[in-house]
Parts: structure tokens; sequence; C-alpha cells
């Protein structure tokens, strides 16, 4: 997490105009930017820059802090809000028939989740805190009423979450079509863009989970994802340490996740 | 169980002489009675009488159809009901609309039914944007129970040239598992001339994004007797399609009505197929699917031999409603949006057919039922034979006795006796335990089902021709 928040102040003090402009008191303007949050596409823009800034704040409730363990939603409850993750990483997960959990996403600061929630009106997954984060919410059915008053929001956000849901469609097909060896590099390399996405190195990451969440979510053994990420390392394609994941030959890693097929 | 086997090789054979002899103006069935019957003493309060009464089987299942009646552009063959447009703010409107006629539907009969079956039907319901789809599949969600297990059957039409991978991964996320794909025809002449231009590359392309997402089933429509198509054009569009592999193909006749369809008018009759010419690409594209593996279910539709359809049409288990085959139909359809039809076990029900009517009566509060009726006891018995006929390719006079409490052959016996000029022809043949349709006769279905359509006399004029 270290890694993360280095990078994003890096970060804020480069848009440093733009949070300059920001009233001091605006509940936007904390540690961690709204800046490079995927929500903030619909949540900032109205709120910083219309009248409208009290209604969304009301609405949206800001940095909820979470305990390492703790739920935020559990499977088959309501759907009832969609999620961001302010700070730390959330992982979700369902229970398979023999009572095993199975990993199906990570989720890193300025991230999305709760969308599987959307065409059944109860959440398909759990999600708990990897580690101690921080998550914003936005609760459904009052934001629904407010796009009544502002109906561009809500063709803004609706749009928005249409690309999360298709990308995590490409992600879990991405990976499911390929080699344990393709799988790792793909992951790293998705994390990396992730990453970038939001500001931050693509060559330095953090990699939150533990090597048997990484298997689990990857369907993959704890024994191949050691030895496979060991020799990345071995080749000089990654650097390890602990969790830190170092970048060093990304032509080889794109050939190794065989990206272009 | 009734039993029609046919080896998947056996190719069936379109008769000249015998179209030529029976040719006439008849409906597809989708439902009996037709649309064409349903009046106006079904108003809003019989649909919401209805509705309510679905209650009582809270463990039945349901379907629903979504209309969205917005094209980008206008192909010239086109008979749906449609509004061309490029304004996406019409389709934000409308979408409104229909999340308050679901919130009417849903508070109505309740959310007790597991909704098995989803069709998005247009119009071209890939004019919505994605945020637009999203939105609407929460407002399902909100207003009724979706599922997730693999026996759901989500489908959507697919016009290839509104739509690209994230897309396809998009509809997946939201829960549907089936495709069906505009195709109507690859050669460009053709394209041309009906104005819907697309390239066989795309619809590779969003063929193999499809197997990649791994929806369940991709079914392409196609069309025979377009402007400038000929059996040998078609049969070069006919080796692409059997290349890309879909799992079913949907083989429509155009009809060529332009005094009803105003879009048809921009077709030049001249560069029309003759009805010769016709009958020879349907006996063409049905030795090349034959050949390709697929088999005839009827009704202008062809599938793999595994497949659920003809699996279920071997078990007897087939079932048609107005979304087409199916293998797990619901007892009650509920269609939503401007001029859906629902189709209840003893009813039917159409909305308005005006957008400006349909979001009048939602802006009043109430359902947007323009029409329908209340199936007699003679429609229920008429209904269960022609369904058998379309789906088994036969009936089997105890099983209709035995619902019915009542002899077959005396109900229908001025049926019977115009049915055995069509036996003397091969189209089918007549025990004293059943009716079944022949190789022959599989191609002249809508011929065979008219014979028990007690209204079809009446409005002769109004369909298309068979072939």
């Amino acid at each position: 997490m270290l890694t993360n928040i280095t990078a994003k102040n890096d970060n804020l003090a480069m848009s440093e105009p733009t949070v300059k402009s920001v009233d001091p008191t605006c509940p936007h303007n904390k540690a961690i930017s709204c800046l490079d949050c995927r929500l903030g596409k619909i949540c900032l823009p109205v709120a910083l820059n219309d009248d409208d800034i009290v209604e969304l704040d009301e609405i949206v409730k800001r940095g909820r802090m979470m305990e390492k363990g703790e739920h935020l939603y559990r499977a088959n409850d309501k759907f009832h809000s969609v999620f961001a993750v302010r700070s730390g990483y959330i992982k979700t997960y369902r229970l398979t028939k023999d009572g095993e959990e199975q990993i199906t996403g990570f989720y890193f600061p300025g991230e999305i989740l709760g969308l599987d929630g959307i065409n059944q009106n109860s959440y398909k997954n759990s999600a708990k805190a990897l580690e101690s984060a921080a998550v914003c919410e936005i609760p459904f059915n009052r934001f629904q009423e407010l796009s009544l008053q502002m109906p561009q929001l809500q063709t803004h956000f609706f749009q928005l979450m249409s690309q999360e849901i298709a990308e995590d469609q490409l992600l879990i097909t991405l990976l499911s079509k390929k080699t344990a060896q393709q799988r790792l590099a793909t992951f790293v390399l998705t994390i990396s863009a992730r990453n970038a996405a939001r500001g931050l190195s693509a060559m330095n990451l953090r990699l939150p989970m533990s090597r048997t969440e990484m298997g689990n979510f990857l369907g993959l053994t704890v024994e191949t994802v050691s030895r496979t990420m060991n020799r990345f390392a071995k080749e000089g394609v990654i650097a390890l340490d602990q969790k830190e994941v170092s970048i060093l030959d990304v032509e080889r890693l794109r050939l190794l996740a065989n990206l272009d097929q | 169980m009734s039993q029609v086997s046919m080896p998947s090789s056996e190719v069936v054979f379109w008769d000249k002489a015998v179209i030529d002899k029976y040719d006439s103006r008849g409906p597809r069935y989708t439902s009996y009675p037709t649309a064409l019957e349903f009046n106006h003493l079904f108003d809003v309060n019989a649909h919401e009488r209805v509705l309510a009464d679905l209650q009582q089987l809270p463990d039945e299942t349901l379907s629903i159809y979504i209309h969205i009646p917005f094209c980008r552009d206008i192909c010239y063959y086109c008979a749906c009901n449609k509004i061309v447009t490029r304004n996406a703010q019409a389709a934000e409107e409308y979408i409104g609309y229909l999340e308050k006629e679901m919130a009417l539907v849903s508070k109505a009969m309740g959310k007790s039914r597991r909704v098995t079956q989803l069709h998005l039907g247009g119009g071209t319901p890939t004019f919505l944007s994605s945020g637009q789809l999203t939105r609407l599949v929460l407002a399902l969600a909100q207003n009724f129970q979706m599922v997730d297990d693999d026996s759901r059957e989500y489908s959507i039409e697919i016009d290839p040239r509104t739509v690209n991978t994230a897309d396809l991964a998009l509809l997946k996320g939201l829960g549907f598992n089936r495709l069906s794909i505009g195709v109507q025809d690859f050669s460009l002449d053709v394209q041309k001339a009906i104005n819907r231009v697309n390239d066989v590359t795309l619809v590779r392309n969003l063929t193999m994004a499809a197997r990649d997402l791994d929806y369940d089933s991709i079914n392409f429509d196609l069309i025979y007797g377009l402007p400038e198509q000929s059996p040998e054009s078609l049969k070069e569009t006919l080796e692409q399609v059997i290349a890309l592999n879909p799992d079913r193909i949907a083989f429509y006749n155009y009809a060529h009505m332009p005094e009803r369809f105003t879009s048809q008018r921009a077709i030049d009759r001249l560069t029309l197929p003759s009805a010769d010419q016709k009958i020879d690409m349907l006996n063409g594209l049905s030795l090349q699917l034959c050949k390709a593996g697929y088999r005839y279910i009827g009704m202008d539709h062809f599938v793999k031999p595994d497949d659920k359809l003809a699996i279920a049409q071997q078990q007897g288990k087939l079932l048609r409603n107005f979304q087409g085959y199916s293998v797990n139909k619901s007892p009650d359809l509920i269609g939503l949006g401007v001029s859906s039809i629902s189709g209840f076990e003893h009813a039917f029900a159409q909305n308005e057919k005006d957008l400006k009517e349909y979001y009048a009566a939602l802006d009043a509060g109430v359902l947007p039922t323009a029409k329908g009726l209340f199936k007699s006891d003679d429609d229920d018995r008429r209904e269960f034979v022609i369904m058998a006929l379309i789906c088994h390719l036969q009936l089997e006079f105890s099983k209709w006795e035995e619902k019915f409490d009542s002899v077959f052959t005396e109900y229908f016996m001025a049926e019977l006796n115009d049915l055995s000029e069509l036996e003397k022809d091969g189209l089918l043949t007549i025990s004293d335990k059943n009716i079944a349709v022949t190789n022959k006769g599989r191609c002249l279905l809508r011929t065979i089902c008219r014979v028990f359509d007690a209204y079809h006399n009446q409005q002769l004029q109004l369909h298309s021709k068979v072939i």
C-alpha cells in the first residue's frame, strides 16, 4: 500500500492547480484523491462544478473505513449500492458447493465494485477487505431519485457502469483461455495497466494478495504460482520483493502473456 | 412421446408442383388465434385482471419480450414496427417509459415468477448505448425475478453494424447468453439493394468474440428472396455462413408487399428473384445446410442435430411462442414496449402500436393496452392442434382427447375431410391414431395448419405468401 500512497501523493502534487481551486471544506478534498477515482467521473465534476453539489454529497457516503476481513456486502444481499475503493484493496468471492472460497476479483483504489448485482438485484459475490481499506458508497435508490433531477448524471453513470461490466467480463474471458504462464503474465500486465490508468507507476506494482489467493483467482495451484513467478524473476522479466513486483522487461512479459492471440 | 425421428442427413425438398397447387397466404402461427383477431373489447381492465391472475400460479416461470423500435438506418425489406432515427435521446426517453411499464406490470402480477426466458427484439435493440442497455437490465432486475442459472434463455438481436467486442462482453456481463445476429445476406449487391451493408469480416469477428465470451448459442438470421439475390449468390453466402458455424439458422422468406410496408417501395420489383428461382433457392439452401450437418425443424429454422431444439423435437417436447421455437417455454409471456404482444394461457394482449399513444397511457399511469382477446374453448382446441403440428410434426388424437374430453374425429370432421386432399399429395398421413406430417409436408406446414384455423378464410389477403 505504501507504494500506492506515495505514488498517489506524487500524482496529487502534479494536479495541484485543480486541487487548489477546490474548497478546502469540500468532502472530496481528502488525502486520497477523488481525481483518480473512476466514480470521480460522475461524482467529482457534478459535485464540484454544479449547484447540485449538496444533493450529491448527501447521497455519496464517503470514506467508510473497513478492517481487514470485514465484509462490504455478501452474496445474495439485496443490490443496494455501488462502491468505489478509496484506499486499500477489496476482494470479491463466492462459495463453491463444497463451501470453498472462489475468488472472483480484486479491486484497487479508484476502482468500482458491486456491479455484479445489477442484473439480479442482488449481489452475486461477497466482498471483503483484503487489508484495511476505505470505500465510498453510492446507494442506488437515492441515486435514481437524484437522477430524475439530473438526467445527465444518470446517463453518465450507466455509461461508466457498462464499461466496468464489459472490462470485468473481458478479463475473465482473457484469463480463462490461457496457460498458467500466460495467465500470470496477463495478470501482472492487467494490474500494471490498471495502475497506469490511475496515474500510478506501470512498472512498480504492489500485489496485495497472497500467492494462494492469486492462484485461487487464476485457477492455479499455489505451487504453480510461486514456481512461475520465480521463473519470471530468474529470467529477468520481473523483480520480486515480497508483495512488490517490478516489471523489468515489459516486451518479454507481453510475449509470455501472448496478448496478441 | 411422439417419435418423429429422421436421419439428420435427410434433406427436405420443396416440391414445385405441390407448392404451386397450394400457393396461397398464411400466418406463421407464432400464436393461435393470430394477432389479426385481437380486438378492442379486450381492454386495460381485462389486461390487469389477467396479470393479477398470474399470482395464482407463483411457481410457474415467466417469459419476457422487450421491443426496442428504433433503427439508425432503414433496411428496405423490413416489415417490423420501427422508428428510424439517429437521435440517441429518443431511446433515453423510451427506456424511461419502459421503466414505468415494468413497474405497472410488476405491481399487477407480483415478483414471484422466475424469468427463464428473455428476448430483446426490434427494431434494433443494439440501437441502445451500452449505458442504456445497463439501465434497462437494472430496471428488469428491480421489477422481475431475473435468474442466473444455465437453463435460462436470455437472448438479444444483434445488428452487426452497431456492435463491437466490448458490447458483447457487456451483454454477457448483463446476463445475456444467446445472440441472434442479423446477417440477412453476404453478397454486397444484395446488401446494397436492401440498404444494409455488413461485411462478412464484421460478422466473423463478432462470432469469434461471442465464442470466446462463452455464449451458449449463436443464431444467424438470413433471408431468401431478396432483391439481386440468385441461387448462385445465395450459395456463396451460405458457404460463408457455414464456415462461421452458427448453432442455429433462421431462414426467412422475403415477402414483397410494398402496398403494406412503405420501406419496401424502395425495392425494384424487377430485381427480385422469380417464384421458380425462390423454390430453387429453398431447395439449394436446404441441401447445402443439411449437407453441412444442420437439420430442418420446421417453420424456417435449421439447427445442429445436437441442439436443444432438435433433441426436443425428437422427444416431442418442442414448444413455440412469439419468440419462435423453444424448449422451456413459460405458460405466460409478458411483452413490454410499443406494439409488443403478451401471450397468456387463456388470453392475448397487445400494446399500443403508436409511440405517442404508448407514452400517453403510461403518463396517465395505466398499462398501454391497445387490444387483445380471451381465447374461446374452440380457440384452445385449435391452438393445441396447430402447435402440435408445428412443433412435433404430428398430432396424437388421444392426447388431444385427454385434454378436451371429446372425440377428435368428430370435432374436426370437416377439417379431416379437407386434409384428405393434402394427404393425397403426400403432405401428411392420417391414421386412426394420429396425423403425421411427411417430409414433403414439412415445407408446407403453414398450409397444413391453416386447415385448422377457423379465421383464415376471412383474412386471406393480409398474409404473406407461404413461399
